[in-house]
């Protein structure tokens, strides 16, 4: 087993609970939940938003996954086209590549992108198709980087797949660019996906600490800044332990010293701006982010001093993806908000460990179950509110319990301190409306017998 | 007339959706079902997120989490372990087992499998079949009604056993097609049993993914024709498949028990609609019921009304076969040039369709319709239609962003006209921007 894979099956990498050493859990047929790894392949390389992103297969891997996340782009649109090679029985019988070949000419010739992205999917992946040779020919003919990604569905998780994709830009991308000269260097930030605008935010904050992005992987982010992402002075690996490979390779490779951190509540963004400028090694920059800070946190306890009043003591769940977890919680905490159960399905050792030092011990714990599990947990806790992911957000409403999107499809940006403000906000607003009092009783002519199936 | 595709190796912003998806869909419109794809996690996870960002609902699907090395060398015996668990914790009345491209390229016998299975457990009561539907044939159009065809199989054969049919003259079954919205299949339910027919909408997505406040959280569907229903519906004096794709399962009821049918290709516009209550007048010797020869006029009226914004228009749809056709017919009415028509996949009813249908995505859309007015498709073609300055109505599947797209009504008189007003203010408010632009930018 290739190293990359072996480090998925160690229970540290994977996101089990259980003991190290242990080989991650597989996906239990008739319970299983969750996108596939070329899912979370995707994930971690559409926001390259210049680059073209080619799907070789049949129709619906491209077809039922493209334009369904929240990631925002400042200029170039290219990476939303879908593009697919739609493979049909007859390519399947004679091999789909030729039809890859002509399919990455026509994208290069037509759109003219800075790179191309290719795809494997688990039908190409199982009759053997060998993208790699497509990719590397074409790449030599036409003259532009063509990188196979090889995330087919089957291999493992969506998380598996973000690694696989932290893998091939290491292998393809990364170290293959200088920056103009002029660039001012400073912090990578990787696994920051720019969803709802959040890097925006980001970014506004770290340049008026006089902080320089590097390289955006991949949130809002441009082909050829990735290719020069080597020469940062810190990598950031945001939120997602998945990349956290792709900044431990980059140390070894390229002396670069990373830090894991989080942008959700004010503590962990002053937390992750007082750290770059730590390792970057520059007093006064650290000043700089000092003043920065304290200015942030006190203007935002004033704006949030309303926000709190209402929310101090309310109760939550929160059922969200690994890193996450945590750093929510964080956020939470500053806004009075109790954490009265928390997700941990796809939380590693060390992310559990977190969670556990900012929650109380009556916090539940949920590992696994999806949505009957999660609410449960509501009714037993008498929870408030539910903080989870899409995917549940309409089980929630059947159960007329309020809830926040936290996940990849959201419109609303939560980083930074701006982003804790509005979080505040869409907890203080989803509480308090009057629908949940209206769906709560009964028509008129149905006061005196019970509403059905309660 | 004829149907062409543009010359291109790759699929550009493709419209063509998943077969297996149309078959989750289907399965919604069952009572306690739980549709079961058998495939790797991905194969149902994306269908599932997309189905509820369109319906706005929880929808019901599982997979058997196939990995690679499952598909080398035993994907039973992931399909074998979910059916366990499925019906072990959620004893579903209905399971549609839904093999994917994965398992059709590995050359996975799992119907055989099900039989087994099904015999060895004595498994009775419930319904269970499967159905073939790999991805690179056909789109969600045909993926419904193959699903819906299996899911007749099965019931013919489950109460084929049991002797003669006893005919019920005054029930009728309805196949709507994948394309109806689950307000569509209410109002084609309503019309149907006002001239005093009882009605078994097979699949019935109307009581499903319309909007419901039953609590207590179930991992399987909500709403939809229960299965005594469904068995029931053997029993129905005639079948009425409404869109060409629901033609093949209204044929197996009749060469099965004789059942006899009418396909209706579309619902759409005044003729249509016309010709749907002139047949059901006909047929049950009711008269027209009030409420529809108002409907009739009101549709009329505003269609007068609307004419002056469709002078001189042109469109462009990229729609599913059948609902292309029915909102083709509908334009027709509406007087506006149809400058391009475009298509995920052919099947009979667009090869005799009297226009030209290109066969192609939602590139070809932008390409062969450049210039038109309005542009009508599911909410992936949003971009495009900006770059062609088009004004956009969003239809089909699926719709993101619009709320209460999955209630909004195309059948019968009623939905003819909303959709003529919504047109209509769609190129008004157009209108009205670029004459305010022109002068901001003299
Ligand atoms: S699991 Fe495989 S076939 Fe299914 S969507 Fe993912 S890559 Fe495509």
């Amino acid at each position: 087993m290739d190293p990359l894979r072996q480090d998925e099956f160690d229970s540290q990498a994977c996101g089990s609970m259980a003991p190290k050493a242990k080989p991650c859990p597989r996906p239990k047929p008739g319970e299983a939940a969750g996108g596939c790894s070329f899912d979370g392949a995707q994930i971690t390389l559409l926001p390259i938003m210049d680059a073209a992103h080619l799907v070789h297969g049949p129709i619906a891997c491209a077809g039922n996954s493209w334009e369904s996340r929240g990631t925002l782009s400042s200029g170039p649109s290219l990476s939303q086209y879908g593009f697919a090679t739609d493979l049909t029985d007859s390519d399947i019988i004679f091999g789909g590549e030729k039809k890859l070949k002509d399919s990455i000419d026509y994208i290069a010739g037509r759109f003219a992108p800075p790179a191309i992205f290719v795809y494997s999917t688990c039908v190409t992946a199982l009759i053997g198709e060998d993208m790699d040779a497509v990719c590397k020919e074409a790449a030599d003919r036409i003259g532009i980087p063509v990188i196979p990604v090889n995330s087919p569905g089957f291999v493992g998780s969506k998380n598996l797949g973000n690694r696989l994709a932290g893998d091939a830009l290491l292998q393809y991308v990364i170290g293959t660019g200088e920056p103009e000269p002029e660039t001012d260097l400073g912090v990578n930030l990787i696994g920051e996906y720019n969803i709802a605008g959040e890097m925006w935010d980001i970014e506004k904050l770290m340049n008026s600490a006089g902080i320089a992005v590097t390289s955006r992987i991949t949130g809002d982010a441009r082909y050829k800044e990735i290719t020069w992402a080597h020469r940062a002075r810190v990598n950031m690996v945001v939120c997602s332990r998945a990349l956290l490979g792709l900044a431990r390779e980059m140390e070894s490779r390229y002396g670069i010293p990373y830090f894991e951190g989080s942008f959700y509540g004010a503590k962990e963004t002053t937390y992750s701006l007082r750290q770059m400028a730590y390792l970057m090694n520059d007093r006064e920059m650290e000043r700089r982010v000092d003043r920065l800070t304290e200015r942030e946190e006190a203007r935002l306890s004033q704006e949030l001093r309303p926000y709190r009043k209402l929310l101090r003591g309310k109760r939550a769940v929160l059922y969200t993806g690994g890193v996450k977890s945590w750093s929510v919680i964080s956020a939470l905490k500053e806004l009075g908000v109790q954490v009265v159960g928390v997700g941990t399905n796809k939380s590693t050792e060390d992310d559990v460990r977190r969670i556990a030092d900012r929650v109380g011990d009556d916090t539940e714990y949920i590992p696994e179950g999806g949505a009957s599990r999660i609410i449960k947990t509501v009714r037993e806790r008498k929870a408030d509110i539910m903080i989870a992911g899409g995917r549940n957000m309409y089980v929630a409403m059947k159960e007329q319990i309020p809830f926040i999107d936290i996940n990849q499809e959201r419109h609303k940006a939560y980083a930074g301190y701006e982003g804790l403000l509005r979080l505040a906000k869409e907890l203080t607003y989803s509480l308090a409306n009057p629908i949940w009092k209206l769906a709560a009783s009964p028509a008129p002519w149905d006061k005196e017998a019970p509403p059905y199936d309660r | 007339m004829t149907v062409n595709r543009r010359k291109k190796p790759a699929s550009v912003n493709p419209m063509k959706i998943g077969q297996s998806l149309g078959a989750v869909l289907a399965l919604q419109g069952c009572y306690r079902a739980m549709p079961l794809i058998h495939g790797s996690q991905g194969c149902s996870a994306f269908p599932k997120a997309l189905l509820t960002r369109h319906f706005r609902e929880p929808i019901a699907v599982q997979t058997s989490a196939l990995q690679e090395m499952d598909v080398i060398f035993d994907a039973n015996r992931n399909l074998e372990e979910a059916l366990n668990l499925v019906l072990s914790k959620h004893r579903p009345d209905i399971i549609g087992i839904i093999g994917t491209e994965l398992t059709d390229v590995a050359g996975v016998d799992y119907q055989n499998m099900l039989k087994t299975y099904k015999r060895e457990r004595n498994m009775r009561g419930g319904l269970a079949f499967s159905v073939v539907l790999p991805d690179f044939r056909g789109s969600l159009e045909s993926g419904f009604s193959s699903t819906v065809e299996s899911m007749i199989d099965e019931m013919i054969q489950q109460v084929g056993h049991r002797g003669q049919r006893s005919m019920n003259t005054r029930q009728i079954t309805l196949l709507p097609g994948s394309f109806l919205t689950p307000a569509d299949v209410m109002e084609l339910k309503e019309i149907i049993s006002s001239f005093g027919f009882e009605v078994i909408a097979l699949p019935d997505i109307s009581t499903s993914l319309s909007g419901h406040l039953l609590t207590g959280f179930s991992p399987l569907t909500r709403g939809g024709v229960p299965l005594d229903s469904m068995l029931q519906s053997l029993q129905s004096g005639l079948t009425i498949a409404v869109g060409g794709s629901m033609e093949r399962p209204a044929r197996r009821l009749h060469n099965a028990i004789g059942t006899p049918y009418k396909v209706f290709e579309g619902a759409m516009g005044l003729k249509a609609t016309d010709e749907l209550l002139h047949f059901l007048h006909q047929i049950s010797g009711e008269p027209v019921p009030l409420r529809y020869c108002w409907q009739r006029e009101n549709l009329l009226d505003s269609m007068l009304d609307a004419h002056f914004q469709f002078a001189g228009m042109s469109v462009v749809a990229a729609l599913e076969p059948d609902h292309l056709h029915s909102v083709s017919g509908w334009l027709e009415e509406l007087g506006v040039e149809q400058k391009a028509l475009i298509t995920s996949f052919e099947t009979p009813l667009i090869a005799g369709m009297e226009r030209e249908v290109w066969v192609g995505d939602l590139d070809d859309a932008e390409v062969l319709g450049k210039g038109a007015d309005l542009w009508i498709s599911n909410s992936h073609g949003i971009a495009g239609a900006k770059r062609t300055g088009a004004a956009f109505m969003p239809a089909g599947f699926p719709v993101w962003n619009e709320l209460g797209a999955y209630m909004s009504v195309s059948a019968g008189y009623r939905g003819a006209m909303e959709w003529s007003n919504k047109a209509g203010n769609l190129l008004m408010q157009r209108e009205a921007g670029s004459r305010e632009s022109s002068v901001r930018h003299r």
